[in-house]
């Protein structure tokens, strides 16, 4: 696999996959270009996606049934592929989102300042 | 979860309409380019700065096509998949290497493939009997070589044995089948009523035998094989309770046996022992004829039973030191005591057919070295474009995948014709030739041999594909870099080449000069012209002896009348075929031996003509006559042979002295075998002509009469006249006399040398496929060597060395190689052939003529595969070669 890096920030795949679920459960079903959009904007311009990175990453998101490719009319009325979040997938979101606050609950409580 | 999902989502994307796929990705691709530009004109950017920044963020269109491309399907696969098309488009337009290559391969792997067929049938596939490795043969030895089995130590075994759950006893004649047609001769076993319990055989009609049917006073009973109901009594239900009459005597059959059931041996029918009081008595203990096998007991092992077995010979020995001073007993899984004494030279051949293989690789290795030196462009090529080392290493492993691939698909297609021509000419006394056959685990073998030949002829040139780099690569498109590394490494191989030929064609040398000192073996008669056949048990009718004698006086008078037959007599067993009955025996004025020095001797009835019928000279004293008839049994006469004159009676003169058997055997319940001695004859190789020789005693058949017993006829009329002479003289005296086992005794020598005749013919195939592989090798590389310095060689002529200087130059660099090659074979042979040491004969495994021969053969060979490249060489046009590279 391509290494899936941004000249600003690694994206990792796991943590893409969860950034890609979350913008489709907000705004609904978007095309590659939205969703690339949307997640940098954001992250604060801090993440760029180049197309070797996400396309891979919805693809895979696509053959594990998490979301559902269908091309539609787009805004400025060009063909183009949309996404949709399917049941599937709404299950995982919760699962991973409940798992992340989990681990991230655990780690800052480690990385807290401790009291000297 | 979710990888199952996406792996099966992977495995139809591999299958899936690809072109689509990819249309529908790009336009996605675009699309979103599309979107970029808009929006970045739509910022206030120039068309065209938009399209280029807009690119230059997307990370390469192409790039990023082939990632989603390779999340799609499995990406190895694919890359296998197109690497085998490619190695597959590769060998095609190399016809003359991939032929040669297959082909080589096919035979290596076939080769292999055959032998271990025999290996995997004879030695490793369990018998066909229920938990056979809990089956012990059971053997008594005397001072420690392993004999059969005497009725009274089987009787005293059975009774004292805890180690086993089942003991039975078996031994093998033959029986006459008459009252349904012609007189047929069966092989007949006689095995203990618990036999097919013992073995877990269970009768595919009617029943085994009962508990007590081995008893002398139970009725006669018999089992019948499935071939022999089949064949016979064309698989009739209705044989079960039919009397038949075997040797005269109604014999009622109550089963048939699977064809698995194959002990003592392949019989036809089973009878019971029905030993008498007197085979169970204390005199028969010497009378070792049976065969004993037993079932381990759960939870015993083969070290305690073998303990056990040694306490009860300890206490027999004891009980009659007479008889049993130094009896042992022996236990031994009866696979390996079938097996036991071909388990090594077949090991050997598999050995042997091993470095057929060695040598294959090394051949196909060498040339597919010749051949990445040759694509040398090709591959700098490549790796300019971009492919890695390992890529590339991996496309040329490939290559030699498929190749040997090929090889071993077309191997094993030899293999199956080559096993039905080992079977063939396999010797009759291999064991369990019947199971030879392809099967999984011969399938899995052949495969196992291709896998690791791809390896062994195709990781060398994936190393020299793989490791020069690039730079010296281009450049030396043209030049000579990368090509001496791979003729070094050709040369290395042919010299292994070279060296395992070494040892097959020593191997094969010293078998053949075995086979030669043994045809140089005098066997004591004269086999030419000598032709025999057996007469199984006469008739009943024939009661008395004296009926008896009289028949065989009328045939043999008759037969001594057909044209062309000079004598002709009978005997009871023959010499080379399968020893016959050994008698211990003493001497009469000497005081009694102990069991340890008790004299024996072979021991044969025979006619008076025997003798000259089959060319024993007579040394001293008189032969037998017509008049040496009659008397009380054991007061007749007896010519010894001159071994038994040497051993004991070394400083006396053994004619007119009596000579007393301890028993009778089988055939003669109740009376002594013996005589005075009368005549020396010469000594005559009963066993085998490497035997030692042993002593032997002669009865003459008027005074020792036999119901069954050989004719021998000397004839100058051929084996096919003699026997349809015999054949009809018999029929015409009597329907009911069964004959069978017409032989010449040339066929008789022959046969006593099967199996080394055997491993000789296979061995000798293989050294002649090395020797050829050898030379093919020497051949390739000088070749190769000879076109590659195609321009020296201009260049030196055109300096004014002669053609005859050219020609030496190339012959001596070929030689060089061979006698490096030589050299490490002749030492790695002197300390291979050792193993060979058991089927040697007169001949040390390092014979000094064996290992001076084989040398000069592949000499000869190496310069002959020279000859045409130095020819070649010799013949350059200078001009031409300067010019033309």
């Amino acid at each position: 696999m391509r290494g899936c890096v941004s000249n600003k920030l690694d994206v990792k795949q796991g943590t893409l996959a969860l950034m890609i679920l979350t913008t489709l459960e907000s705004l609904g079903p978007l095309h590659g270009y939205g969703i690339a959009r949307r997640i940098e904007e954001t992250s604060g311009q801090r993440l760029v996606l180049n197309y070797g990175t996400l396309y891979p990453a919805l693809l895979k998101l696509e053959q594990a049934g998490y979301i559902k490719p269908e091309w539609k009319a787009s805004e400025n009325n060009r063909r183009a592929k949309f996404y949709a979040l399917t049941a599937a997938g709404r299950r995982q979101l919760a699962r991973e989102r409940k798992e992340w606050n989990e681990t991230a609950d655990l780690l800052s409580a480690f990385l807290a300042p401790r009291p000297t | 979860m979710s990888f199952l999902r996406i792996f099966l989502a992977r495995v139809v994307g591999l299958l899936r309409n690809r072109r689509g796929a990819d249309a529908e990705l790009r336009a996605e691709l675009e699309g979103h380019l599309e979107m970029e530009i808009a929006e970045r004109v739509g910022r206030g950017m120039s068309p065209s700065d938009a399209r280029r920044t807009a690119l230059a963020a997307s990370g390469g269109m192409t790039s990023a096509a082939e990632s989603v491309r390779e999340q799609r399907g499995l990406p190895l696969v694919e890359s296998i998949a197109s690497d085998v098309r490619f190695a597959a488009r590769t060998l095609r337009r190399a016809p003359a290497f991939s032929l040669v290559a297959i082909a080589t391969l096919a035979i290596g792997i076939g080769a292999n493939t055959a032998i271990f067929s025999v290996v995997s049938g004879v030695l490793l596939h369990a018998l066909p009997y229920a938990d056979a490795d809990r089956l012990m043969s059971l053997q008594s030895t005397i001072n420690g070589s392993p004999t059969s089995v005497s009725p009274p130590d089987f009787a005293d075994w059975r009774r004292s044995a805890r180690s086993f759950t089942g003991m039975s006893a078996a031994y093998s004649s033959v029986t006459v089948l008459t009252g349904t047609g012609d007189a047929t001769q069966l092989s007949q076993a006689r095995v203990s009523a618990n036999t097919f319990d013992v073995l877990g055989i269970r009768p595919i009609a009617g029943r085994a035998f009962l508990a007590g049917e081995d008893d002398i006073s139970a009725p006669r009973v018999a089992v019948i094989s499935e071939r022999l109901w089949r064949t016979r009594f064309a698989g009739d239900s209705a044989i079960i309770g039919r009397v038949l009459t075997l040797d005269g005597f109604p014999t009622t059959i109550v089963g048939v046996a699977p064809s698995a059931m194959r002990w003592p041996e392949r019989d036809d029918v089973w009878l019971t022992t029905r030993f008498t009081e007197k085979d169970l008595s204390q005199s028969s203990r010497g009378s070792r004829y049976i065969a004993v096998i037993a079932r381990l007991a759960p939870n015993v092992t083969l070290a305690s039973a073998r303990n056990e077995m040694n306490a009860i010979a300890r206490q027999l020995e004891a009980a009659d030191p007479r008889h049993n001073t130094n009896v042992g007993t022996r236990v031994d899984p009866l696979l390996s005591s079938i097996v036991d004494d071909v388990r090594g030279p077949l090991f050997v051949l598999l050995g042997a057919v091993g470095f057929v293989l060695l040598i294959a690789c090394a051949n196909v290795g060498s040339l597919a070295l010749g051949r990445l030196a040759a694509r040398e462009p090709e591959l700098a090529m490549r790796t300019a474009l971009g492919a890695s080392r390992g890529r590339i290493a991996r496309q040329v492993l490939t290559e030699s995948l498929l190749l040997a691939i090929i090889g071993g698909s077309l191997g094993l297609l030899f293999a199956r014709y080559g096993i039905q021509m080992l079977v063939a000419f396999a010797p009759s006394d291999l064991p369990r030739r019947s199971e030879i056959r392809i099967d999984f685990s011969v399938v899995g073998f052949a495969f196992l041999a291709t896998l690791l030949t791809a390896l062994l002829f195709g990781v060398v040139p994936a190393l020299h594909g793989g490791t020069s780099d690039l730079r010296t690569r281009l450049s030396s498109a043209r030049g000579s870099f990368g090509r001496r590394s791979t003729a070094r490494s050709r040369q290395a191989l042919v010299v292994t080449e070279i060296a395992l030929a070494i040892v097959l064609l020593t191997g094969a040398g010293l078998l053949l000069r075995s086979i030669a000192q043994l045809r140089n073996v005098d066997p004591g008669f004269r086999a030419k012209d000598v032709y025999t056949f057996s007469i199984g048990q006469l008739p009943r009718r024939y009661g008395t002896r004296e009926q008896e004698m009289e028949l065989t006086a009328t045939l043999l008078d008759r037969i001594r009348h057909v044209p062309g037959v000079t004598a002709a007599d009978v005997s009871f067993s023959l010499p080379l075929d399968g020893g016959g009955p050994q008698f211990t025996f003493t001497v009469q004025g000497r005081p009694e031996p102990d069991a340890r020095n008790e004299p024996r001797a072979q021991a044969r009835s025979a006619g008076p003509q025997y003798f000259t019928t089959m060319g024993i000279p007579l040394v001293r004293g008189r032969l037998f006559t017509d008049s040496d008839r009659g008397g009380a049994p054991g007061s007749g006469v007896l010519v010894i042979s001159a071994e038994l004159a040497r051993r004991y009676f070394p400083n006396e003169d053994p004619i007119g002295k009596t000579i007393v058997t301890g028993w009778g055997g089988p055939g003669w319940p109740g009376q002594k075998f013996g005589g005075t001695i009368v005549g020396i004859v010469g000594d005559v190789r009963q066993r085998a002509l490497d035997g030692n020789q042993l002593p032997h005693m002669y009865m003459p058949y008027a005074q020792w009469p036999i119901n069954e017993y050989n004719v021998v006829i000397r004839s100058t009329a051929g084996a096919e006249r003699t026997f349809a002479a015999a054949r009809s003289i018999l029929r015409e005296l009597d329907r009911d006399i069964a004959m069978s086992d017409e032989r010449s005794m040339t066929e008789i020598v022959d046969a006593s040398m099967g199996r080394r005749h055997f491993y000789l013919m296979l061995l000798s195939a293989f050294a002649v496929v090395a020797l050829l592989l050898a030379a093919i090798g020497v051949y390739g590389v000088i070749a190769y060597g000879v076109q590659q310095r195609r321009q020296e060689i201009g260049v030196r002529v055109t300096l004014g060395a002669t053609h005859q200087r050219v020609l030496m130059m190339v012959l001596g660099d070929g030689l060089r190689l061979s006698v490096v090659g030589v050299a490490i074979g002749l030492a790695a042979a002197f300390a291979l052939t050792r193993l060979l040491r058991g089927l040697l004969f007169g001949v040390a495994p390092t014979d000094l003529a064996t290992f001076a021969a084989v040398p000069v053969v592949l000499l000869a060979a190496a310069i002959i595969a020279c000859w045409i490249p130095a020819r070649r060489a010799a013949t350059i046009d200078p001009v031409e070669a300067i010019r033309g590279g």
